[in-house]
């Protein structure tokens, strides 16, 4: 479903990701797993279209991102690092805005709205909201057009616990319903519990690909699945 | 192109401009300074009451050249560079860029036009019930040139975003392209002039004009005020050389129109080749 061929991007002489080849297969949860500046949040902007690979490229389906961008973007919704809505708008406002530019009828937009489950605030100003309601409002827009491949950059990174198991229910839902999904992340348990396999990340570069089953059974012999992490994190960082 | 993208992108920044605190005072503070603008001139010439239309266009064309420059880089510089979560979230979707560029460029000039319009209109009305409606296509005249002066600043405020990738500095870099079209660019262009014989210092006097489109505003306005004479000679030979008064309006307006057109090709070129 979606291939990255031989990525690469530098910003001068700095190379954020060097050479990142992974497939993830229909259906599949695919992990980005690596410490801060490791190159998953460039992976996922460049999956998306959003960075322009120095070399390489990204196929989603049949189609390349590069050559039809946003064909390609009707396969794809992306949740970024740090969702940031106009606080002068209102939750419903903003959905409905998200269901047009992609052709949705803005009944599904109020659909997607009401199993958000706002309690009524659907038609308060965004800056009125907890964190965590607009990280709920931001999964609803990613949820809304029922894209096949769902792409979210660290997507528990500064919630509450309330939030992360929210989340996790999200991508379990969305798992069962049949969607590719990637998720970046540098928690293992996080990783463990919802990913098929993982992509580890250090220094820009693709270090290991495993499914969690294969970590799990090196991680008998090795000691936990942290330790095998950490193993591969030492070994090859810069 | 999708219009029905742009469309969606201008209304959504139509919306969340409109409901800026910073649009609401700049669309006070202008419509409070064209109605005192208006009553302050004649009062300085010893009346008391309303100036015509055509007495305040005149006036209020530095407050205009002054104001509506600076308002239309910060405000799209502002919205240009804004959020990297929202712009993410925004370039994700399947729609192109161009579309999204020209949405909120449509979108941010509706609002300042809103802006200005009510501040225009505020002043027309105070003018109409006191001093009649002698000179009001003088004055639409004014309108129209102002609105075309703020979208000529927005287009320059979108390369000026592209071309910066930290807000800081794309801030700076609009106060800048504010203070030489303003401020400098006369001054420079004078200077020029000292070096320069008679007839070339004339010639490049006159080129000059195309070269700044707070000039090209100031010119087009002062002709079609029938003011023209202010440039003495030089007026003369302009209004001659472009054809008449018409023609020298179309002129100037066709300029203006490529001091549009080529900031909006400029910045999706860089928006094409940048990264979110």
């Amino acid at each position: 479903m979606i291939q990255a061929e031989h990525l690469t991007k530098r910003y001068g002489a700095f190379t954020a990701i060097d050479d990142v080849s992974f497939h993830v297969k229909r259906g599949e949860v695919f992990a980005l797993l690596g410490p801060n500046g490791s190159g998953k949040t460039t992976t996922m902007k460049t999956i998306v279209g959003l960075c322009v690979p120095t070399s390489g490229r990204v196929r989603i389906g049949d189609l390349d991102v590069r050559t039809h961008p946003k064909e390609a973007r009707t396969q794809v919704s992306y949740l970024p690092q740090r969702v940031v809505f106009p606080e002068s708008l209102t939750a419903r406002e903003i959905i409905r805005f998200y269901g047009a530019m992609r052709k949705l009828p803005r009944e599904l937009a109020d659909r997607s709205l009401a199993e958000a489950k706002f309690n009524g605030a659907s038609d308060k100003l965004v800056g009125e909201f907890s964190g965590g309601m607009v990280q709920r409002l931001g999964l609803a827009i990613v949820a809304m057009p029922d894209a096949p491949v769902l792409l979210l950059d660290e997507p528990t990174a500064s919630l509450d616990p309330q939030g992360v198991k929210r989340f996790r229910d999200f991508v379990l839902e969305q798992k069962a319903g049949g969607k590719t999904i990637i998720f970046s992340t540098h928690l293992l348990a996080e990783a463990e519990q919802l990913a098929d396999r993982v992509g580890i990340f250090v220094g820009g570069k693709i270090v290991a690909q495993e499914s969690i089953e294969t970590l799990r059974v090196s991680s008998l012999a090795n000691g936990t699945i942290e330790d095998l992490y950490l193993h591969y994190v030492e070994r090859n960082q810069p | 192109m999708d219009s029905s993208t742009i469309y969606y992108v201008a209304r959504h920044e139509l919306t969340v401009n409109i409901r800026n605190k910073w649009t609401v005072i700049f669309a006070l503070v202008f419509g409070a300074l064209v109605v005192g603008i208006s009553y302050v001139g004649i009062i300085a010439e010893g009346f008391s009451g309303m100036q015509s239309f055509t007495r305040t266009s005149a006036s209020l064309l530095n407050l205009v050249l002054y104001l509506i420059p600076l308002v239309a880089l910060t405000m799209g510089t502002l919205s240009f560079t804004g959020e990297r979560g929202t712009a993410e979230l925004l370039f994700s979707q399947p729609v192109s860029r161009t579309e999204i560029m020209l949405g909120k460029l449509a979108g941010l000039f509706l609002a300042m036009a809103l802006s200005m319009l009510s501040g225009f209109l505020a002043a027309g009305v105070v003018i109409v019930s006191s001093a009649g409606t002698e000179g009001i296509l003088r004055y639409s005249y004014l309108v129209i040139l102002s609105l075309l002066l703020a979208l000529v600043f927005l287009s320059l405020s979108i390369v000026v975003s592209m071309a910066n990738s930290r807000k800081a500095k794309a801030f700076g870099t609009a106060l800048f392209l504010w203070f030489f079209f303003v401020l400098f660019y006369d001054i420079l262009a004078l200077g020029v002039t000292l070096l320069l014989d008679g007839p070339r210092a004339n010639t490049f006097l006159f080129l000059s004009i195309f070269g700044n489109p707070v000039d090209l505003v100031r010119v087009a306005t002062l002709i079609a005020l029938d003011n023209v004479t202010i440039f003495g000679a030089a007026g003369a030979a302009l209004i001659r050389f472009l054809g008449g008064t018409a023609a020298s309006v179309l002129m100037l307006l066709s300029i203006l129109g490529c001091w549009i057109a080529l900031p909006v090709l400029t910045a999706r070129w860089l928006l094409q080749r940048q990264d979110i």
